[in-house]
């Protein structure tokens, strides 16, 4: 860790005008900036801003400053939320850890985090450690020839299954942004990781309306029961009427570059009978266009049945 | 059942571990590892650091500290750094940076540029199997390959060539590391009298040994104390690089100095267990009766060579009754950290193989697994005279089988829900050792008494017996027991490692006490002392003749005395050439994968031992829980990934997966306790280690059983069980 300055905006006008970068609970900054990974000058400690309050009076809006803990027991969030939510890191990193925080993390690519690879996302140009590298935990959709890491959020899964919007707040004002439309691909500048201009705060995340989405859940698999980041995870909700599948959201994690949103699985699932035939014939399609890597060719496999799972777990 | 007496000082942080120790003055080393797994250093560029807030010094292969490789009877060489610029592997120490905080010598640690004269890098250890050395001889006597033959028969080829059922397979163990909570450190202060070291070790008086050496002073000028240790598993049983240096660098600066390896270091700055490839032959009649057993096994080794993980030695050679046997031991050396023991060396790994196999044959042969594993119990090893001294295999499978509802498996498993459960078991054993102990028995006038040995407690327990064995050594309570443990101050013995203390460090404190009262009683006889010329006895920590009797205290005192003490060493002997010892143990595993996504869990286990006499149960049974949850995580977690350049692409604990709380259910421990006496006094056989043997074997064969998957790897992952 290198010497910086650190400061506490007072407001969110403050915040926006200060260079530096903002700290909510750093448990990926300072763990960043440990490895000397994260190297800011000013540090901006965000942490008294008035970006609070979980409001499910109409859809759901959270501060971006609201713990994942707290949001997880909250009573009035969707169950596909508060479950990955849940699943995600350990109690203690929960209780720490803000939603804005967490739809900023930064991959858990090992190469990213070891100053001494190269690694094309912490140091462009340098090249990507992991093509051919231990490439096992890393991902298979939405890749490029120069970064495979995956997006590490699991909340950020479901919240692009439900079409979750950010709040943004900047020196010339707010805009709202479609959570799937902000993250990007790699392409060839797999440094530039969301659509954040500088100096621009995450003030709040709103979920539109979806009743239907009482009926949902999220899906994580991994090498160990908890505390462990996903080989595959499947958020989904189902509006099953009759026992047909009237409309469904359908995202995955753990198998690409951002929050991969599974439309051709909704559209399949469409006007099916709410069997595990009909999600087994709809998951056939969740790892379209994939490219495994050496170390991951397993990972189509696990995608599908990861989603058959989250299927049937989410239509009980 | 007596609570672990250091537990209440380490849950409130009054226990103070080597690093805890703040001393004044003292000053911070930080560790600088090598970024290449094969080369020469040609340049350090250390101006930048050295120009750093806070730094005092800056050491190097170019400018170094004095100190040569350590030489002691135990562990032969063992490696301190700095002294040359030859990198053999990925994270190897080679510079120290020492600065007034941990947090300077860091940051300018940051700043060092290295060059390096590359070479190629030998890091595949598949690629090095067609290769491979024959292992060094374990110890004098006994050769890397031993084959024994019945009468008649030419060779194991035949002999397995001659049985009707036959099962051959491949196995193969990740490269792991001890990773024990506390990080590799040490705080070193020279005084008038020598030097100082505190840092968690296996034996203070080892370490002690092991300095001396490398910084060429005598034995008595260095004392080394680590009261507290945070686990070792056999990591901690050489003088850590931490150890070396801060003595190294406090003599050099003549301030006190700290070195604190980080997490990332200690997966290469320490040492391994190796990786193994196994094949096995088992050759049986078809009423499961074995024929021959062939076991050939390759272990990967630094290129110092210092280390073969001995798998077939310690479990073949030894475990099943077989007329043939064939075992042999070979070694691939790479561009690799240090390969050392680590808990159940040979024994944990090697029982992977050989337990999967036998559940592999038993499917053959369609028995059931633990009538198997019974019809070849064996009442001595293969080819040698010496009956076992003490063996319940039979009844710890009995036991276990009912407590586990055996009964009730099928061979196919069963599904509850999506999920698919199988049942698993393996037979576990440990050699029973115990090394030369010394230790020292003082009765205090205010009718205490203390117990003291150098070794250590790294969390095993050793506190806890000591002051229980020497309670009943000296027939008073618990609590008049001090035990004095984990300074090099003290007599030598209770080096922790081999699952040898209690045994050791029993039978000691029993001499010494046996010894302490006949002083007493001598005492209280001599001439003008209360019981002058009458016949004393000992009896409930007093001393009676006459129809009177007065506490040890009381006598002390009446006679001008504060303390009396007696020192006695108890060591293996005669016994050797009478028996062979072993603990023994069976275990079960339930585990439940789930259909679709295909993940495997351990949902119930339990562990039946036959370790001798148990001491305290309480710290018996956590000891064996630790070691099952080791060799579930072995099973399902644990591997070190090495690249190409030798870099370890996991060397954290964020990636280096251990199983959490929720992967461990309820462990159940049992034990069936048959003193072996004729082992040694106190009648224990060691715990340290058995309990992760076998478990590795008992998790495939459960998933095998769930599944009809057949896994010959560790750690098992979820790919494996994708068809
Ligand atoms: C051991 C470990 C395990 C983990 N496991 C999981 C897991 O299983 N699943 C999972 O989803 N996550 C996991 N995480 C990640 C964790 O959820 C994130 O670290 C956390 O959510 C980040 O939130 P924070 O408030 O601590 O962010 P900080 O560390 O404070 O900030 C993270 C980044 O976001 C920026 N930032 C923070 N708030 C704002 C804002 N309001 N506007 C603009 N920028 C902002 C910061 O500048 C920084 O760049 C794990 C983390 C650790 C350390
Ligand atoms: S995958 Fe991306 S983050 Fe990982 S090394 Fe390659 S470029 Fe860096």
């Amino acid at each position: 860790m290198r010497p910086f300055e650190l400061t506490a905006p007072e407001s969110v006008a403050d915040a926006v005008a200060s260079p530096g970068t903002f700290l909510a609970g750093g448990t990926t900054l300072v763990d960043l900036m440990k490895l000397n990974v994260m190297t800011p000058q000013r540090v901006l400690d965000i942490n008294a801003l008035p970006l609070r309050g979980i409001d499910t009076s109409d859809g759901l809006r959270i501060g971006a400053l609201e713990r994942m803990s707290d949001i997880a027991a909250h009573p009035g969030v969707y169950p596909v939320i508060s479950r990955a939510l849940l699943q995600s890191a350990s109690q203690q990193l929960r209780n720490m850890a803000s939603i804005g925080g967490n739809l900023l993390q930064r991959t858990r690519c090992g190469y990213f985090r070891d100053v001494n690879m190269p690694c094309n996302k912490r140091q462009p140009g340098s090249g990507c450690s992991a093509i051919n590298g231990v490439n096992r935990m890393h991902a298979i959709l939405g890749t490029s020839d120069s970064c495979v890491a995956t997006h590490a959020s699991d909340v950020a899964v479901a919240f692009v299954a439900l079409d979750a919007e950010i709040t943004l707040a900047g020196a010339s004002g707010t805009r709202t942004v479609k959570l799937d439309d902000f993250y990007r691909v790699p392409g060839d500048t797999p440094d530039v990781e969301n659509d954040l201009r500088p100096g621009e705060l995450i003030t709040e995340v709103v979920v539109p309306r979806l009743d239907w989405a009482r009926r949902s859940t999220y899906v994580k698999v991994r090498d160990r029961q908890s505390y462990e980041f996903a080989l595959a995870s499947a958020a989904v909700a189902l509006d099953i009427q009759d026992g047909q599948i009237a409309d469904a959201r359908v995202a995955a994690g753990g198998v690409a570059t951002k929050p991969w949103r599974l439309t051709a699985v909704e559209e399949a699932l469409r006007g099916r009978p709410a069997t595990t035939q009909s999600f087994e014939d709809a998951a056939s399609v969740a790892a379209d266009g994939a490219k495994p890597l050496s170390h991951n060719s397993f990972k189509p496999a696990l995608l599908r049945r990861t989603v058959v799972r989250a299927l049937i777990e989410g239509s009980r | 059942m007596t609570s672990r007496l250091d537990g209440p000082l380490k849950v409130t942080g009054g226990a103070k571990y080597g690093a805890d120790n703040l001393l004044p003055g003292m000053v911070h080393g930080y560790v600088v590892v090598s970024t290449t797994a094969h080369g020469e250093i040609t340049a350090m560029d250390v101006t930048a650091a050295k120009g750093a807030p806070g730094v005092i010094a800056v050491y190097s292969p170019f400018d170094s500290l004095e100190m040569r490789p350590a030489e002691t009877p135990l562990f032969g060489t063992t490696w301190v750094p700095l002294q040359d610029r030859e990198v053999t592997y990925y994270g190897q120490p080679i510079g120290l940076v020492v600065a007034e905080t941990y947090e300077q010598a860091r940051d300018a640690a940051m700043l060092i540029e290295v060059s390096y004269q590359e070479r190629p890098a030998v890091t595949s250890f598949e690629n090095g199997i067609p290769t491979a050395e024959i292992a060094p001889a374990p110890r004098p006597g006994v050769e890397a390959e031993i084959t024994v033959l019945a009468d008649g028969v030419e060779s194991i080829e035949d002999a397995l060539a001659a049985s009707p059922v036959v099962v051959e397979a491949t196995y193969s163990t990740a490269t792991q590391n001890h990773a024990a909570m506390e990080p590799h450190s040490a705080v070193a202060e020279w005084t008038a009298d020598g030097l100082i070291v505190y840092s968690g070790n296996q034996a203070a008086y080892i370490q002690a040994a092991e300095l001396a050496s490398a910084l060429e002073i005598d034995v008595e000028s260095v004392r080394c104390v680590n009261p507290y240790v945070g686990g070792a598993f056999g990591g901690k049983g050489r003088t850590s690089v931490t150890a070396f240096l801060a003595a190294a660098a406090a003599r050099a600066l003549d301030r006190p100095v700290k070195v604190v390896l980080t997490r990332e270091q200690v997966f290469t700055a320490t040492a391994t267990r190796p990786a193994t490839l196994q094949k096995i032959a088992l050759g049986a009649a078809e009423d499961g009766t074995l024929t021959a057993i062939r076991h050939d096994s390759w272990s990967s080794t630094a290129m110092d060579r210092s280390f073969v993980e001995p798998t077939s030695h310690g479990t073949s050679r030894e475990w099943y009754a077989t007329p043939n046997l064939a075992v042999s031991q070979r070694m691939v050396p790479l561009n690799v950290p240090p390969v050392t023991y680590m808990r159940a060396p040979g024994e944990a790994p090697g029982s992977f193989a050989l337990e999967s196999a036998m559940d592999e044959l038993a499917i053959a042969l369609n028995m059931d697994p633990i009538e198997l594993r019974l019809r070849n119990n064996s009442t001595a090893p293969p080819g040698h005279d010496l009956l076992w001294s003490s063996k319940h295999l039979d009844e710890c499978y009995r036991i276990g089988a009912d407590r586990f509802g055996w009964a009730e498996r099928s061979p196919d498993g069963r599904a509850d829900g999506d999920w698919l459960v199988g049942m698993g078991t393996a037979t576990a054993m440990f050699p029973a050792i115990r090394f030369p102990a010394t230790v020292r028995v003082t009765l205090r006038d205010d009718d205490t008494a203390e117990v003291g040995t150098a070794g250590a407690d790294p969390g095993t327990g050793l506190w806890t017996v000591m002051s229980l064995v020497g309670a009943e050594s000296l027939d008073i309570a618990q609590d008049r027991v001090i035990p004095l443990l984990g300074d090099s101050a003290l007599p030598p013995g209770g080096l922790s490692g081999g699952s040898t203390a209690t045994a050791s460090v029993g039978s000691a404190i029993m001499a010494a006490a046996t010894q302490v009262i006949d002083d007493l009683t001598a005492l209280a006889s001599s001439a003008g002392a209360p019981f002058e010329a009458l016949e004393v006895s000992y009896e409930d920590g007093r001393v009676l003749a006459g129809g009177r009797s007065m506490s040890f205290g009381e006598l002390l005192r009446a006679t001008g005395n504060t303390t009396i003490s007696a020192t006695a060493t108890s060591a293996p002997g005669e016994e050797l050439t009478k028996h062979s010892f072993s603990s023994f143990g069976a275990q079960f595993v339930e585990v439940r994968v789930h259909k679709w996504t295909r993940e495997a869990r351990v949902s119930r286990m339990l562990g039946v031992f036959d370790a001798g006499r148990i001491i305290n149960e309480k710290t018996a049974r956590s000891q064996i829980m630790g070691g099952m949850i080791w060799g579930v995580s072995a099973a399902l977690h644990e591997g070190l990934e090495i690249e190409a350049n030798g870099r370890f692409a996991n060397a954290d604990l964020a990636n280096y997966l251990v199983p959490v709380n929720a992967d461990i259910p309820a462990v159940d421990v049992h034990f069936v306790q048959y003193p072996d006496t004729l082992h040694n006094p106190v009648g224990a056989k060691g715990l340290g280690e058995i309990g992760t043997v076998g478990m590795a074997a008992a998790v495939a064969n459960a998933i095998h059983n769930a599944t009809g998957i057949r896994v010959r790897h560790i750690p098992i992952v979820i790919e494996d069980l994708i068809d």
